[in-house]
């Protein structure tokens, strides 16, 4: 049985190995200098240089980028889950013509690829003059991550207690104050979860980003990436300090709120 | 049931359904039109069949194709590993929490932060050439980047390294779900650790793997775009060799003006993501009647 | 030109009754404006523009003398490489174009005056200015202009003469002809240093090899077209010739080895730290490379192999600047091309960026940089041709241009079959562009005057 237990811890820390390596580089190769990464490209820095993460951090627009992002990300989630809110309500608990229909074809849309939408819409926006908006971009982001608030919430709501609602309501409580005052409070967890998972899905991607915010000022986190590591790639650790301070936000919050993310990325891979 | 009350619910999925005609409805509806013109800048006139003609018979076209099928064989690779590291940490030995922590990093890191690092780790000259040059192991260190015959492989190999993470977890949770009593009642019988995996444990989970598996298969075959975006240099490179279905798109519509085609081209992958989400929905379905 | 309207065929005594009533109640109505106008605003324009990626200290030239100029507020927006051209047609197209728009040689900016996006220069700008910027012979069109030179690329190779001078090679005498080449390359590989090369990954290498070998195999640069457009056949062997020549290049071993997965900058960078002895780069970078290695870095045009009428002549690629049919004020965007050309601002650009501006009112006695000045000597003063991929249709560029040149290197594509892959890719296009051959051939006339 020992030996056993032990073989398995072996597989389990080369897995971790494995799982850790591309970050360990990453931050050693940010923190040497360009003499010392061409001479000595495995291994611990000769000496510790930290020039490139200010010039990261001031000379580059990278903490635009990560405001850019912030602000995508907020606006879309506030707006989904405003829309997703008031339609899971709707759906879970009243009775209505075309409200299975509804629910249907809305769960079918989170498996719709956002690249085919790209086509129309990059062409409908340029006609309406909104490239490289954000009030267009959130829209679209808004759009793509709805589909899956709704089915979560929906399947959230259903599962309050039916008395729950009859008190409220011989209370006299109208719907809309049922659902501020009874429903939300109870599903902070749900929507937590919720939260997590979309505003990773819009910090994350670059389709989007990439098409519809072409502009210079409007450039997100990820199509900075892209762009930054294009325009430095003959400066390695340069580059690398900038993928550690794009990856700072996301590693400090799974690491303080490790349950939430699992929690909601498990919830999130049902997408 | 008063006037108010009959509207009520209308008012409630009425911006839930304007936000998805506009996004979805719209956009698949136009779709379509523009795949059956030749649409230079923002319309243009009416060809039929012919961008499905020209597409279809394009060698990128298929090549792409093949590239997006090539990807599919990550997946059982993907399930091995989910499988062995989300059952190891069943076993739950010391310090179990703390593997679990680490070892799903890859998938908090965004796919262009990885791919960045990946790149320059997999240089011709880089670390990992370096370091297999170092214990000999010379006839390994291949252009990584470089080649037409290993890149799509590498980028494979960054989708393995980072999409098995989420495999550990969900593996793992359903794992952790399962009633005890059962895998306890093997272990009493004197079942081996792989026995009772593969005779007991496995078995529990046939619906959160083939939940997997679908997932997987849509990934592959259309979100793949910013893993090929940065490893193949913006284009598919080398050469054409990790050009896949969604670049083909993106180019025709930005690099070669031509969003008739790239519409032809999203029409079908649309049409292959349907399929999917269907049999995504019915194995669901059949998940949750089982469960029942 | 009331003669000519008379003369012309089909034109009447009442049309012209006509469009000489239409012309002085056009121009009563200017004087009674005239007073009113002096009076609205300062005209805005947009500006959109790339090139602070290539060119450092570009965007700093751009804000100075858009606060300088006080004739009209300008807005200026940097593009990302990807998106210039799709960015600018769409707005076109959709009626909300900037007013001046950065534009890349040839068929970047060809094909949107074609779309009928762009205006024609001529008429706006001062004949003296237009010809003094050196647009090239890529901007014209059916006898019209439609760009202003901006900046010039000299499009060069580097070598590296510290290492020329280890193998035993004379600094001041780069290899003239390939049989040189190769015996250069012989004698370096012989000393342990690679050759030529640099990085292929991002695919510009490639390119710039079809800009520096292809054109040797042509007597004009209308030829070039005819080729991507697939009138003519690149499985010609005089077409493919330079792919069999690079394909010798590798099979001798005189390729970097790092060259398939490295990209284009650092491979430039590698000549300039001696690690490699010969390279393709762009004269833009000249200034730059050679205060770091005090001016050991040579620029040469490439050895020739071709027996085309372009063979060996430098190359200078045009960076410009034009207007859209679609600008709300196109003689106040012209206005603001001219400021840009007076003296003051040219001397400007070569302070802020320490780079030519395209301009013969620019002296180059001004250019500090004694390296820059011997090369322009060399490329820009003396007879050059164009830089031929840009006449080529994005579609070639993507799935041939490219994907050759990167084939070849990694040993994937034999010369021949590159040439077979280039004619299928020019057929493909005229499949999926019908509407654009009968523009392209016409320019090809034009091209080959």
């Amino acid at each position: 049985m020992r030996a056993g237990d032990a073989i398995k811890q072996l597989i389990l820390i080369v897995a971790c190995v494995l799982a850790l390596v591309p970050t360990i580089f990453m931050l050693l190769t940010a923190l040497k200098s360009q003499d010392d990464f061409a001479a000595n490209k495995i291994g611990l820095p000769q000496v510790v240089v930290l020039d490139h993460f200010r010039a990261v951090l001031f000379d580059s627009p990278f903490l635009l980028w990560m405001l850019n992002s912030a602000i995508l990300v907020a606006g879309a989630v506030a707006l989904s889950t405003v829309v997703a809110c008031l339609a899971a309500y709707a759906i879970a608990r009243m009775q209505f013509a075309g409200r299975d229909l509804i629910f249907t074809l809305s769960t079918s849309l989170m498996a719709v690829p956002p690249v085919v939408l790209i086509v129309p819409l990059f062409v409908l926006y340029t006609r309406l003059g909104l490239i490289s908006t954000f009030g267009g971009a959130i829209v679209i982001y808004a759009g793509l991550i709805t589909p899956f608030s709704v089915y979560l919430l929906t399947t959230f709501f259903r599962t309050i207690p039916q008395e729950m609602f009859d008190a409220a309501r011989i209370d006299g409580a109208s719907d809309f104050r049922i659902l501020r005052h009874v429903v939300l409070p109870l599903s902070l967890p749900a929507l937590l979860t919720l939260v997590v998972v979309n505003a990773l899905f819009v910090w994350n991607d670059l389709l989007i980003a990439v098409i519809f915010l072409q502009d210079d000022a409007k450039r997100t986190l990820m199509a900075g990436i892209s762009v930054f590591q294009g325009r430095y790639n003959n400066q390695i650790p340069l580059t690398m300090a900038g993928m550690v301070v794009a990856s700072a936000p996301m590693l400090i919050l799974y690491i303080s709120f490790q349950r939430y993310f699992i929690r909601g990325l498990m919830a999130g891979a049902v997408k | 049931m008063t006037l108010s009350r009959r509207f009520t619910p209308y008012l409630y999925v009425a911006p839930l359904i304007g936000l998805l005609a506009f996004v979805f409805g719209y956009s698949i509806l136009r779709m379509l039109e523009f795949s059956f013109k030749m649409v230079r800048g923002i319309d243009g006139p009416w060809i039929g069949l012919r961008n499905y003609e020209l597409v279809l018979g394009q060698a990128l076209f298929w090549e792409s194709v093949g590239h997006n099928l090539l990807l599919l064989l990550a997946i059982p690779v993907m399930v091995v590993i989910a499988l062995l590291i989300s059952l190891l940490l069943y076993e739950r030995l010391r310090g179990w929490k703390l593997v679990r922590t680490l070892v799903f990093v890859p998938y908090i890191l965004a796919i262009p932060i990885v791919a960045v690092v990946m790149k320059q780790m997999f240089q011709f000259s880089g670390p990992v050439n370096e370091a297999l040059r170092w214990l000999s192991l010379d006839f390994m260190a291949l252009d990584w980047i470089g080649s037409g015959d290993v890149a799509l492989w590498t980028v494979m190999l960054l989708i393995i390294w980072r999409e098995s993470a989420l495999g550990i977890i969900l593996f793992l949770s359903r794992l952790l779900s399962l009633d005890e009593a059962l895998v306890e009642a093997a272990r009493l019988d004197g079942a081996k650790w792989w026995q009772r995996a593969w005779y007991v444990l496995i078995p529990q989970m046939r619906g959160v793997i083939e939940f997997y598996v679908v997932i997987s298969v849509i990934t592959m075959l259309s979100a793949v775009f910013a893993y090929i975006y940065i490893m193949g240099g913006g284009r598919g490179g080398p050469g054409t060799s990790t050009m896949v279905v969604e670049l083909y798109i993106y180019n025709a519509l930005v690099r070669t003006s031509l969003p008739g085609i790239a519409a032809a081209v999203s029409v079908m992958l649309f049409a292959v993501s349907l399929v999917l989400i269907w049999l995504l929905f019915a194995l669901r379905r059949r998940a949750e009647d089982e469960r029942a | 030109m009331t003669r000519n309207l008379i003369t012309a065929p089909g034109f009447g005594r009442r049309r012209f009754l006509q469009g000489s009533a239409a012309t002085l109640g056009g121009a009563t109505m200017g004087s009674l404006l005239g007073p009113l106008r002096a009076n609205a605003q300062t005209p805005e324009l947009t500006m959109w523009w790339w090139g602070e990626q290539e060119l450092p200290g570009l965007q700093a030239y751009v804000d100075e003398s858009i606060a300088a100029y006080t004739d009209a507020t300008v807005t200026s927006m940097l593009q990302d490489t990807a998106v210039v051209i799709s960015q600018f047609q769409t707005a076109a197209a959709a009626g909300n174009p900037p007013d001046i728009q950065y534009l890349w040689n040839g068929i970047y900016h060809m094909e949107s005056v074609w779309f009928g996006y762009l205006k024609a220069l001529n008429g706006l700008m001062s004949e003296d200015t237009l010809r003094a910027s050196n647009p090239t012979i890529l901007s014209n069109f059916g006898g019209n202009t439609y760009r202003l030179g901006w900046y010039p690329l000299p499009m060069v190779w580097y070598y590296n003469k510290d290492l020329f001078e280890k193998a035993g090679l004379d600094p001041e005498a780069p290899p003239a002809t390939w049989a040189d080449l190769l015996a250069a390359c012989d004698k370096l590989k012989s000393a342990g240093i690679e050759p030529l090369g640099g990085g292929i990954q991002d695919g510009y290498w490639s390119e710039w090899y079809m800009s520096h070998a292809f054109v040797q195999t042509l007597d004009t640069v209308g030829e070039a077209v005819e080729l991507f457009i697939g009138d003519k056949d690149f499985r010609d062997p005089r077409y493919h010739e330079h792919w069999v020549r690079l394909e010798e290049l590798r099979t001798l071993g005189y390729l970097n080895v790092d060259m398939p997965s490295l990209e284009l900058y650092p491979g430039i960078d590698l000549v300039v730290a001696g690690k490699l002895a010969m390279g393709q780069s762009v004269g833009s970078r000249l200034p730059a490379d050679s205060t770091a290695t005090n001016g050991r870095i040579g620029s040469m045009v490439m050895p020739v192999f071709g027996k085309g009428k372009l063979a060996g002549k430098p190359i200078v690629d045009m960076q410009g600047l034009g207007i859209a049919e679609g600008a709300k004020d196109p003689a106040a965007a012209a206005a603001f091309l001219e400021f840009l050309n007076t003296p003051d601002r040219l001397d400007a650009f070569h302070r802020t960026t320490g780079w030519i501006p395209s301009s013969s009112r620019f002296s180059s006695e001004k250019i500090e940089n004694a390296s820059v000045r011997d090369m322009w000597k060399a490329w820009g003063e003396s007879p050059n041709i164009t830089n031929i991929t840009n006449l080529m249709p994005g579609q070639f560029y993507e799935q041939a241009a490219i994907p050759t040149g990167q084939q070849v290197v990694a040993g994937d594509l034999t010369g021949e079959q590159a040439g077979d892959l280039a004619a299928r890719v020019a057929q493909e296009w005229r499949e999926f562009n019908p509407d654009l051959v009968e523009k392209y051939q016409q320019w090809v006339v034009d091209l080959s005057k």
